[in-house]
């Protein structure tokens, strides 16, 4: 029985070093964003591979929380959900990896009058997926305390829309001295990085759900 | 033929345990927190602890109703009682196994002329109602305290988790050692009148008559939950399951509770010592009491849904079953001595102690004792296979996560 073996300590501490590599590649992803604006490919290029070994690790913890919890039959009432639920935090890892490759790849030319925005964009992206991470880890310990932490996924995801809209319209309506091809490239890279909040606000929808069930 | 005469009352055994078994260990197995083998052991040797050790109170207050006298009347009653739980199970009405034998008794009083003590049964019959009523309130109680509990420790979910699942065994073998000694009276007590067994010294402990046949009993209510009970736990899971996982264990821990107070003659005791009336030892419905919990914990949650046709279903069962079983049983027992000649009992005479028509038989008690032995050892072997089992798999579960993460590199 789990109680006597280290099975549940272990997966206590698995799922919270999931969420530290998840916590810690929305913070490397906002500095890489930085990085590339400034046009420092040193610095892009380690954040990079930073990203790249925390994805890898999260996904390594996500099999195997999702593998201990069916083998030692934990939480089996919600245990879809969880893994569920891990699974959607993981994708925003894949994301960000995702979009730093993008990058990497095509090397989109941002325009300096569009700096101070997709700076903003991808801070206000990443913090609906950091403010993901309190929520979730509440779930397991305070769940009575998780739909108000999701309040702020729900605040930053509509303050990147808002930024998304507000960029996509300057580049198409002000932005008149950059071809068609360059803009669409643009919204393009916009919507990379809009899709991290996106996912956020899934897995939150999820979250709140989950909240409510374990709390009744 | 003395034990052919036991045949029904084991039969009646067999389906309390695949019956009623569900109801301790139900929301355990439904929610996969622990496999239906190892509730079903952990049931098992529970039922036969609890009935060998506390079945006594129950089984006097079931004697006081009516001292069936012969081993006749003991074989009708009992094959009365299972007829009409296996009826009232086919159509599908909550049926209890408490209210059929109840029945039964006073039809065999009515058939042999003996008087229905009615104290006697106005106490079966309000420990009938204050069971589910106690259960409801038990459940809510328990239940505030858990919740309390969950919210001021700030536990980690998968250790509560595995704190409950711990709970749910431990108070799955406690409902099932409490249905042991609340329910064998069901099962037994109308033989126990009518036996005189010599005792069987097993160096630790002196079976008397009734605990070697309570001993019987329970072995039949254990082969019920070994061979029939799956399904039912399975059902009655999913059920209560969806309360929720706290609620389940709960719901259990009220239920034991129940049954252990109105089986337990040492509480009983302490309650008139300090001042308080005695706690009638009476058999109660383990289904009914469950019932009883979960639609308080409804209550508590605020719960719109409530399902009185249910609880409507329950009163007919209240009443129907002892009629039905009562009614077979009157004309059981004139079949059995008209026509099969058989001895059912007689009306017994005010003032005089009671006589058993079976007197001592070594040749039963040495059949007991073979019983208990080859009990013993199969439970030994089952218990020892089971785990070598458990180990081989454990280690190719092992063996193919080593390899797993391996090629994974």
């Amino acid at each position: 029985m789990a109680l006597f073996k280290r099975t549940t300590k272990d997966l206590i501490i698995k799922i919270d070093e999931f969420f530290d590599n998840v916590e810690l590649g929305l913070l490397v992803f906002r500095e890489s964003m930085k990085s590339y604006i400034d046009k420092d490919m040193e610095a892009f290029n380690r954040h990079l591979q930073k990203v790249d070994t925390l994805e890898g690790n999260a996904d390594k913890l996500q099999r195997s929380i999702e593998n201990e919890m069916i083998t030692h039959s934990i939480l089996p009432q919600h245990r879809e959900e969880v893994i569920r639920l891990i699974d959607e935090i993981d994708e925003i890892m894949d994301t960000v990896k995702k979009s730093l490759n993008e990058f990497i790849i095509e090397m989109p030319e941002i325009p300096a009058a569009l700096n101070k925005d997709i700076v903003s964009l991808a801070d206000a992206s990443a913090s609906a997926a950091e403010e993901l991470i309190p929520a979730a880890r509440a779930y397991f310990i305070t769940p009575y305390t998780v739909r108000e932490k999701l309040l702020k996924v729900y605040y930053f995801e509509s303050e990147t829309d808002k930024i998304a809209i507000r960029t996509k319209k300057r580049i198409f309506q002000e932005m008149n001295e950059i071809d068609l091809a360059h803009k669409a490239h643009l919204r393009y890279i916009i919507h990379h990085i809009e899709a991290i909040s996106d996912m956020a606000q899934k897995a939150a929808d999820r979250l709140a759900a989950m909240a409510i069930k374990i709390v009744i | 033929m003395i034990l052919f005469f036991l045949t029904s009352g084991l039969f009646l055994g067999w389906s309390l345990g695949a019956n009623d078994a569900s109801n301790v260990f139900g929301s355990a197995v439904g929610s996969k927190m622990i496999t239906f083998r190892k509730a079903a052991i952990i049931a098992s040797a529970a039922v036969i602890l609890g009935a060998v050790l506390q079945g006594a109170g129950t089984s006097d207050t079931l004697g006081k109703l009516g001292a069936v006298n012969a081993i006749g009347g003991s074989f009708t009653l009992a094959l009365a009682a299972a007829v009409t739980v296996y009826t009232m199970t086919k159509f599908s009405l909550p049926v209890s196994t408490t209210q059929a034998i109840v029945g039964a008794i006073i039809g065999w009083n009515l058939f042999t002329g003996n008087r229905t003590d009615s104290g006697t049964l106005s106490k079966i019959v309000f420990t009938w109602i204050s069971g589910p009523v106690l259960g409801a309130l038990f459940a809510v109680l328990l239940y505030i305290l858990i919740v309390k509990i969950k919210k001021a420790s700030k536990i980690h979910l998968f250790r509560f988790e595995t704190f409950l699942k711990a709970g749910l065994i431990a108070a799955g073998a406690f409902g099932a050692y409490s249905l042991g000694a609340n329910n064998i009276a069901n099962v037994m007590g109308v033989f126990v009148p009518a036996f005189n067994l010599q005792e069987i010294d097993l160096g630790i402990i002196t079976l008397s008559s009734a605990q070697q046949l309570f001993l019987l009993g329970s072995i039949a209510i254990a082969a019920g939950i070994l061979t029939y009970s799956k399904k039912v736990m399975e059902t009655v899971g999913a059920n209560i399951v969806e309360l929720s996982s706290e609620a389940a264990l709960v719901v259990v821990l009220a239920q034991s509770l129940v049954l252990f107070i109105f089986s337990s003659s040492g509480l009983s005791n302490f309650f008139v010592r300090i001042g308080l009336p005695p706690i009638p030892m009476v058999p109660v419905s383990s289904s009914q009491v469950i019932v009883g919990c979960v639609i308080g914990i409804g209550l508590w949650k605020g719960a719109r849904n409530i399902n009185f046709r249910l609880l409507g279903e329950i009163g007919i069962g209240w009443i129907a079953t002892p009629i039905m079983s009562g009614l077979l049983a009157f004309f059981s027992l004139f079949f059995v001595r008209n026509i099969f000649n058989i001895d059912v009992g007689q009306k017994v005479i005010a003032g005089a102690a009671p006589d058993p028509v079976v007197t001592s038989d070594p040749a039963v008690s040495e059949i007991v004792r073979y019983i208990l032995l080859a009990v013993l050892i199969t439970g030994f072997i089952v218990a020892l296979y089971y785990y070598l089992l458990d180990r081989k798999k454990k280690r190719e579960l092992r063996v193919s996560e080593d390899k797993f993460w391996h090629y994974l590199k």
